[in-house]
């Protein structure tokens, strides 16, 4: 097996988001299959880290379970502010979902090659993550147990939900996106599971995979039709992610109210998704990498690359914070402005300088190479970057409903245990698919990380066999990565 | 369905076998690898895949569906508000585009399922997990007077082995 390359001895790269990407310390398909087959091994930490995360998705639950009991009273709502913790967090884990498309679909059509080893990670991200958002509007309900009359059909009484509701377009709008990406993991995962079942030993597991699998068999048939199929779903999931993330951005945008009824809503939430969504990436890729020894494939070029799109989208995002108070102040309104004067220097001033210094402010760091290598700091940023991205959901949502358009409705807001505790479950039930999942299936797709090794050749150099045969030219001659 | 399969450690006398294959004219020749390579793909000089077309129909069949589910309920049951449509085909192209994503992505799995011919219950004849893995295969299935031809000409060619399958 080749030795790993050390990352201080990792060549830089003056353009490392393009195609050319290398993996210098992976010298043979077969040392990735079984590099990456490794990681499956159940571990005792790994079983420690699904145990807290399983106990924190209790304590969510046992406050749920409270909250049904006792009311929404107990969530923290006191009107006017009826929208709390739960849709912060609905909008933040949507968010987080976007950066997996953004680096399995849209880097996919644009051919960076840096996205070959991360992305089934971040794909696998949008699900959970995903899935996590999907409950929150469940919590968020006073009988959940009602939530299916948003679905479309006639549900009570012959009366369907009303489609010129942002609300109902949200329904469609997560529901799909959550069915495509699952999709889009699942497809990816099939080569891979064709690894898994004739790598796989026990009989019962071996026919599970072969199931799961669908009897995959790496023909050029299947190929071919695989790799147009896989191009068609990244080139649905792109418009996909931007629309996603600005129907939600609708919940908003279509009320009347001072710092949402505004049009710069739908490009600043989509940004801001993607930004969220590639701090959560290095939160749960630099410690896999370690954790895993996969650091010559999530080498110091890939995360150098991913740091880079990290500081475009917070330039994107800090625009869009300064956008929003020059519309402020050149609207002329006054309720506007004394709104986004109470958001930063009045009542809620903690929580919008939070954000301004983890989303805008802490990234600028990244203009610095040496720091954008240096995983220590990227691990820390995204940890600040996680907080920065709830705490822009909290001051997109509780400062409006809490400072609107008369004095005699202003009122403070203070999430409460039980809003905390589910919080806490919430990234539980998160953790706890994230870690299911990196121990039953490859955290990096094989099949494709093997597009970028170069394949075993008898004449690696073009040239002729002893015999004088030339190896079919133009053929063979262009068969480094692409 | 009877015929040879070879097992080549490496991709350039994959591709050299196929091409003499190829001038052989025996049977259809199937290739394996563990990832996709245009290399293969070159030679092989397969046409466009039809997924695209399961695409399209899905798209558009989705796109339909999304607008007229939302203006026959707006129709179905009508909220007037003065000098408002009852339809109004802004808010509901929302619909229109979430459905066409999502019916154009399910039908796009339709088709690579029906194109690529899966799900396969059975498939040990001409395969070896070691397709999966690292090496390269060849799987031509031919008429028995044509095999001795074709085994001679993989083994000439540098498969590491290869063996008669039925």
């Amino acid at each position: 097996m080749t030795a790993v390359a050390p990352d201080a001895r990792e060549e830089r790269r003056n353009n490392i988001a393009t195609a050319d990407v290398q993996l210098p310390a992976v010298a043979s398909y077969t040392q990735i299959t079984d590099e990456i087959l490794d990681t499956l091994k159940i571990t005792k930490a790994w079983f420690l880290g699904l145990g807290i995360a399983v106990f924190c998705l209790l304590i969510g639950a046992t406050a749920w379970f409270y909250q049904i009991y006792m009311g929404l009273g107990v969530a923290g709502y006191r009107p006017p502010v009826m929208w709390g913790v739960y849709i912060i967090t609905f909008v933040f884990w949507v968010g987080i979902g976007h950066a997996g498309t953004l680096i399995s679909a849209i880097l996919y059509l644009f051919r960076a090659g840096f996205r070959t080893t991360i992305y089934r990670c971040a794909e696998a991200m949008t699900v959970f993550a995903v899935m996590t958002a999907g409950l929150f509007p469940i919590l968020h309900l006073g009988r959940p147990w009602k939530f299916f009359w948003l679905i479309p059909y006639p549900n009570w009484r012959l009366i369907w939900p009303q489609f010129k509701s942002p609300l109902v377009w949200d329904v469609f709008a997560i529901l799909t996106y959550l069915t495509v990406s699952a999709t889009f993991l699942f497809i990816g995962l099939i080569p891979d599971l064709a690894v898994l079942r004739d790598r796989e030993t026990n009989p019962a597991r071996k026919r599970i995979y072969g199931v799961l699998s669908f009897g995959w068999r790496n023909s050029d048939r299947e190929w071919r039709h695989f790799a147009r199929a896989y191009l068609f779903l990244a080139a649905f999931s792109t418009p996909l992610v931007l629309s996603v993330h600005s129907v939600v951005s609708f919940d908003f945008a279509m009320a009347n109210l001072p710092g949402w009824h505004t049009t710069i809503f739908p490009p600043y939430f989509v940004a801001g998704a993607i930004f969220s969504g590639i701090g959560m990436v290095f939160t749960i890729i630099i410690p896999l990498r370690r954790w895993f020894n996969l650091k010559h494939y999530v080498t110091l070029n890939v995360l150098d690359a991913a740091a880079k799109l990290c500081l475009f989208t917070s330039l994107v995002v800090g625009c869009a914070y300064l956008t929003e108070f020059f519309i402020a102040w050149y609207s002329g309104s006054e309720i506007e402005q004394a709104y986004f004067w109470n958001r930063v220097f009045g009542q809620w001033w903690w929580a919008a300088w939070i954000m301004l210094t983890c989303n805008a402010i802490l990234p600028m760091l990244l203009f610095s190479q040496r720091l954008r290598r240096n995983t220590t700091f990227l691990f820390t940023l995204s940890i600040f970057i996680n907080l920065g991205m709830w705490y822009e959901r909290f001051v997109i949502i509780v400062p409006s409903l809490s400072h609107e358009f008369e004095p005699w409705k202003w009122a403070p807001y203070a999430p409460t245990y039980i809003d905390w505790a589910i919080l806490l479950g919430s990234f539980g039930w998160f953790s706890m698919w994230f870690l299911l999942f990196v121990k039953q299936l490859p955290i990096m797709a094989i099949a494709e990380i093997k597009e970028i090794v170069p394949p075993r050749m008898r004449y690696p150099h073009h040239e002729p066999d002893p015999e004088g045969h030339s190896i079919t030219p133009g053929i063979i001659g262009s068969y480094e990565v692409r | 369905m009877r015929g040879i399969v070879g097992v080549f450690p490496e991709l350039d006398t994959t591709v050299e076998a196929i091409v003499e294959l190829k001038k052989l004219r025996v049977g259809d020749v199937t290739v394996y690898s563990p990832t996709p390579r245009h290399e293969l793909d070159d030679v092989l000089k397969h046409g466009p895949s039809v997924v695209r077309r399961f695409t399209l129909i899905g798209a558009l069949l989705g796109v339909t569906f999304g607008y007229w589910i939302a203006i026959w309920i707006s129709d179905y049951w009508p909220l007037v508000v003065g000098g408002k449509p009852i339809a109004s085909w802004v808010p509901y192209t929302i619909f229109g585009f979430e459905v066409m994503v999502l019916i154009g992505s399910l039908s796009t799995v339709l088709g690579l399922f029906i194109t690529a011919g899966i799900p396969r219950i059975t498939q040990t004849v001409g395969y070896d997990p070691r397709f999966s893995d690292g090496s390269f295969g060849i799987w031509v299935e031919c008429r028995p007077e044509e095999q001795d031809a074709v085994r001679r000409l993989l083994k000439e060619k540098g498969a590491e082995e290869v063996r008669g399958e039925r």
